[in-house]
């Protein structure tokens, strides 16, 4: 084996970098269980093996700039046959999140900001969101069985309060209905809000906590003063 | 958080069924031969982070709907991801992420089901979305509760 032909990449190694994070990635044994459970292994010469690994050589900028920690879907299924209990998901969304927001691939970080500014993922306006409910709510009211069906929205005291995954707003309006024709025939006393409905919180994918606590917050704050004691969050 | 208390999917469709608050009419998918996914986040990760893993339930409502359905191959904790999890349906990253799907929809067909139901969005953005590329065009995809609400007897 040859010598590394970069002396700074041996002073870059830092085996401390990440001593503080929970997982215990020091008793990796290497035995390929989580390459074996994994179904990104093979692609993009990405082994869960090599990830654990350069976490345990401190290679922090290597992973950060690295495209593995975005392929991987984070299934979970790594951690779930790991003998060491290592946690490795839970790793490659630090180390998502440790990288420039501006850098972060596809729509994911384009969505949160909208979200920080007009509380959607969409910035679909309040008169906007209104409007497509009320649409979908006229076309169950003509199905057989549920003439008398209404939307409510903002309903104070209400029993639940469900939030709303933004692609039934945008362009999958029927599968808004089925849920809410469960409700009506249950005879159940729900509401949908007018402000903070996104029910998609994309900062579990990009490692983001403040994002993630910003958007609960928010439909906290809507239970607070809806006075509603019930979430579903059915995304 | 314990100022509220939150309902999954799963817990409120049992509670309604359970409950007598609605009623639900098998034959509507009577000759359909249907499967299950389940996605990462209500299964094995649910269980790694909250101690409690959605294994049955959702099995359980899908009984209440359907009387022929059967198991994918692994499933449970072992369940083979669809390929759309972490974001990867908004990273750009689409090649990569059809390749995943191949193994959730070679699964699928080695089941022989005709139709899929899953509670995700993701996994059924996913598996509706490679389904085609991959060669099963005729898969029908549904969420758990459009089944249920398919399988709704009204009143009137």
């Amino acid at each position: 084996m040859s010598r590394t032909s970069d002396p700074a990449a041996l002073e870059r190694l830092d085996i401390d970098r990440f001593v503080d994070w929970p997982a215990p990635y020091q008793y990796c044994l290497t035995c390929g269980l989580c390459a074996g459970a994994c179904p990104v292994a093979g692609i993009d010469d990405f082994d869960p093996r090599k990830f654990v690994r350069m976490v345990s050589m401190g290679m922090e900028e290597e992973l950060v700039e690295a495209r593995w920690p975005w392929i991987c879907t984070m299934c979970g299924r790594c951690d779930s046959v790991c003998p060491m209990e290592i946690g490795i998901s839970g790793m490659v969304r630090n180390i998502r999140g440790m990288r420039e927001r501006d850098k972060v691939p596809g729509g994911l970080q384009k969505g949160l900001e909208q979200v920080e500014k007009t509380g959607n993922v969409l910035g679909l306006p309040k008169e906007d969101f209104i409007f497509i409910v009320e649409d979908v709510a006229e076309e169950i009211a003509e199905e057989p069985g549920f003439s008398g069906f209404k939307v409510p929205i903002d309903k104070e005291g209400a029993f639940i309060l469900s939030t709303i995954h933004n692609k039934l707003i945008n362009t999958q309006n029927e599968d808004l209905k089925h849920l809410w024709k469960i409700f009506y025939a249950a005879k159940e006393d729900w509401t949908i809000t007018s402000d903070y409905w996104e029910g998609v919180n994309w900062g579990l994918f990009t490692g983001d906590d403040r994002a993630m606590r910003m958007m609960v917050e928010r439909i906290i704050l809507q239970m607070d003063t809806l006075k509603i004691e019930n979430l579903l969050w059915p995304e | 958080m314990e100022r509220f208390g939150t309902f999954t999917i799963f817990d409120i469709l049992i509670k309604y069924i359970k409950e007598g608050r609605i009623r639900l009419d098998k034959s509507r998918y009577a000759g359909r031969r249907v499967t299950y996914h389940e996605p990462c986040n209500y299964a094995r990760k649910s269980e790694a982070t909250f101690g409690y893993g959605y294994y049955e339930e959702p099995r359980w409502i899908l009984s209440q709907c359907v009387d022929d359905w059967v198991e994918l191959q692994p499933n449970r904790r072992d369940q083979i991801c669809c390929g759309g999890g972490g974001g990867t349906l908004l990273t750009g990253y689409n090649e990569e992420r059809i390749r995943y799907g191949e193994r959730k929809i070679r699964q699928i067909r080695q089941s022989g089901a005709d139709l899929t139901i899953v509670p995700c969005h993701s996994c059924h953005g996913q598996i509706k979305g490679v389904k085609d590329e991959l060669g099963m065009p005729d898969l029908e995809v549904k969420y758990l509760w459009e089944l249920v609400a398919d399988c709704l007897v009204m009143e009137e």
